[in-house]
């Protein structure tokens, strides 16, 4: 995996730092330039970034959410449980002797509301906990006035959303076209669209896209939809060829 | 014995080896390209594992996993970034390596310290296999279902431990992997959670589509919208064999970070990176030079490889000996075993012991194989640090709708991995970490199942923990949860 972390190494690497050679007159191998040094904290640090409270705050609201359906969506409404919960919870810990045969601590446990709601305890602080870290780097970067705009941010992520609806219109286009088809077609376009154009790159993009359709539903047969409009429209036999190895 | 041949019988057909063989060599390029990892590739081969042998699957992600280190010290060594996060601290003595001209010094020494590493583990493993296996059998006796829960506790502190600078985001994100884990019809009691009526939810979500969405796809976006690096040039001069004869100088470095790796590998929630820091510390204060780290000690870069290559087969311990994975890797791998029916724990050496040893062993063969293919052909390896980051982005989008798709044939599973990948992306742009989120599905599965399983046997509060297993665990997890504290108190101290 490469991690986020290690994004941040690569930036400390980008930005600067000089290298101790010992012998900075022997001929180099390498043509990286002005040398940089990756820091291990960089690897290890934390830093709250831009857009960190926006996320923060629709982490609280996941949370809340998840809390506030709890009573309805979990089974709280059918719970099995001693009546004085106090005395129950006394009586566990062996501060109070009991009085008659308590209920056993196995058939709460194996509730279906018990597991969210050991959740929800760790989940709700966390995020409450979490945000309030957010809110103070947010006021200390407005204090040292460090960028602290949230659109550029914001602008980032709607980016990414192009390529989650490339996804999608991937997804869609498969039962039309086949997998084949459309591999091929979300191969060079996407690449096109990235600036990789011209013959070469177009060359390129086609052979790797072939190459997946091979490995992945002619080698392994992986299952892909199998109702294709395309392929009905073909002759019977192209029609099977193409459903069983495309 | 006897499960030692079976396991080596096991091996000898042709598709584990050519699974070994695909596994090692993709795994090798996979590190060896910054920007993609083996967490990447292993989301992505995930659903096709599913139309495979039980075997054949895990020695390709074997392969992947034990060979991807490897590779990442190739970018690490001749352009300063590393391959993979583990290799970071191989760019402190291999770089300035390359910078003196010893390229080829470097990537040997990092690959003769790396199979070093790799194989001290591995061998330790098998011995320990073949010493303790008949004692181990009766192991399942002392671990019940109130143990493997404690273990699975136990993991899932270390890991939020682990993220000293962001326990809170840790702890959030592990917690909201366990609730998403538990969305669905609860099989014992038949109730929906967080259902709301939908028929999709019923089932629950598939750990696959998670494990796409968050690692693959979201990689895929941060790729998609980022530059292209412009990797400087590297040449490579002299042979790659030398290394392996310079190790012999530092047998106390080499076989310490091993050690280290081992050991520490073997913690769930920790990984790589301690082992790493530990194994760099040591060398530098054994070392008689110490000045010289990070300005090409070779200790340095021997220690760093040999540590960071000797968790992989480590890292497997906890996994097969409890069925509680320690990162994400393995909680990857675990979907292999849900899939091939094998119930990964303190069972497995009674009923699977060649199974043990066949991955043992396929680890070993791995290891060589890598070798041997770096040193025919580091060069053209090399070569793959130049692909262009946001063309590799496009193709792994396409790879991801293929694994999705094909585990249930639905298109939902398809817009709700696009849902997780989108959710992964701002996650990695925050740079939050993602791990918590998976290890929060396997782990808050493991728990939710061994707690219910064991009720019966829970009478009071205390039978969670009167049991010898148990209650070491116990102690173990307040031993943590105590040193997190003071030393978290201690460092906001030291900053304020």
């Amino acid at each position: 995996m490469k991690s986020s972390a290690t994004s941040d190494a690569l930036r400390s690497a980008a930005a600067g730092g000089t290298l101790r050679s010992a012998s900075r007159t022997r001929a180099f191998s390498s043509a990286c330039p002005a040398d940089t040094k990756i820091n291990v904290q960089d690897v290890t640090d934390f830093r709250r970034r831009r857009g960190d409270l926006v996320f923060s705050l629709i982490m609280v609201a996941v949370a809340l959410f998840f809390l506030v359906f709890f009573f309805t969506q979990t089974g709280w409404e059918d719970r099995k449980l001693p009546a004085n919960m106090a005395r129950y919870w006394m009586d566990q810990f062996g501060i109070t002797s009991p009085e008659d045969r308590p209920a056993r601590l196995g058939r709460i446990l194996k509730q279906s509301w018990i597991a969210p709601l050991a959740c929800l305890v760790v989940l709700v602080p966390a995020a409450l906990w979490n945000l309030y870290g957010s809110v103070r780097a947010y006021r200390w970067r407005a204090r040292f006035q460090l960028p602290n705009d949230v659109a550029h941010e914001l602008t980032q992520w709607a980016r990414a959303l192009e390529f989650v609806a490339w996804f999608i219109a991937y997804t869609m286009l498969v039962p039309v076209l086949g997998y084949l088809v459309s591999t091929l077609l979300l191969g060079t376009a996407l690449p096109w669209r990235l600036g990789y154009r011209g013959k070469r790159w177009m060359g390129i993009c086609l052979g790797a896209s072939f190459a997946i359709v091979l490995v992945f539903r002619t080698g392994l047969q992986i299952r892909t939809p199998v109702n294709i409009w395309l392929y009905d429209q073909l002759p019977q036999g192209l029609s099977t060829f193409m459903k069983v190895w495309f | 014995m006897e499960a030692l041949w079976q396991g080596i019988d096991n091996l000898a057909a042709w598709p584990v080896l050519v699974a070994i063989l695909i596994g090692s060599v993709g795994g090798l390029a996979i590190g060896a390209v910054p920007g993609i990892g083996p967490a990447i590739a292993i989301a992505i081969l995930l659903p096709a594992t599913v139309f495979l042998d039980d075997l054949v699957s895990l020695v390709l992600l074997l392969g992947v996993y034990g060979s991807s280190m490897y590779g990442g010290a190739i970018p690490a060594i001749l352009i300063n970034t590393p391959g993979t996060p583990v290799n970071a601290l191989t760019t402190y003595d291999g770089y300035a390596m390359t910078r003196r001209g010893e390229a080829a010094r470097g990537l040997s020494l990092a690959y003769s310290a790396s199979f070093f590493g790799g194989c001290f583990s591995i061998l330790l493993g098998l011995s320990a296999l073949m010493v303790f296996g008949p004692y181990l059998r009766d192991l399942g006796a002392l671990f019940g279902q109130r143990d493997i829960f404690m273990a699975a506790a136990l993991g899932a502190v270390l890991l939020i431990a682990a993220h000293r600078r962001n326990m809170g985001i840790a702890a959030l994100l592990f917690a909201f992997g366990v609730l998403i884990a538990m969305i669905g019809r609860q099989s014992l009691k038949q109730i929906d959670r967080y259902t709301f009526g939908i028929d999709y939810l019923y089932p629950g979500f598939n750990l696959i589509v998670v494990i796409v969405g968050i690692f693959a796809i979201s990689q895929a976006l941060f790729l998609l919208t980022g530059k292209d690096a412009d990797p400087p040039e590297a040449r490579l001069r002299g042979g790659l064999l030398r290394g392996f004869g310079e190790l012999k100088q530092h047998p106390a470095v080499v076989t310490i970070s091993a050690g280290y790796g081992t050991v520490i590998g073997i913690i769930p929630g920790v990984g790589e990176f301690v082992a790493q820091f530990f194994s760099y510390a040591t060398a530098r204060a054994l070392s008689t030079e110490p000045g010289k780290f990070g300005r090409g000690a070779p200790d340095g870069l021997i220690a760093s490889e040999a540590s960071n290559n000797a968790v992989p087969a480590a890292a497997m311990v906890p996994l097969l000996a409890l069925g509680v994975p320690g990162e994400a890797l393995t909680a990857m791998m675990m979907v292999v075993f849900f899939d091939a029916g094998i119930k990964p724990g303190p069972d497995i050496f009674e009923n699977n012991a060649d199974f043990l040893f066949s991955l043992f062993i396929a680890l070993l063969i791995i290891n060589v194989l890598v070798v041997l293919t770096l040193l025919i052909s580091t060069r053209w390896i090399a070569r793959i640090i130049y692909v262009p980051n946001r063309l590799l982005g496009a193709f792994i989008l396409i790879l991801a709708f293929v694994g999705v798709f094909s585990i249930r044939n639905s298109f939902t599973d398809c817009m709700f991995a696009a849902g997780f990948g989108f959710l992964g992306y701002i996650l990695r742009r925050l740079d939050w970490p993602l791990v918590p989120i998976v290890l929060g599905l396997v782990l808050g599965s493991i728990m939710i199942d061994k707690l219910t399983a064991g009720s019966s046997q829970i009478k009071t509060v205390f039978d969670l923990v009167n049991r010898p297993v148990s209650g070491t665990l116990f102690v173990v997890i307040l031993c943590v949860l105590a040193f997190t504290f003071v030393t978290s108190l201690r460092q906001r101290r030291f900053e304020h």
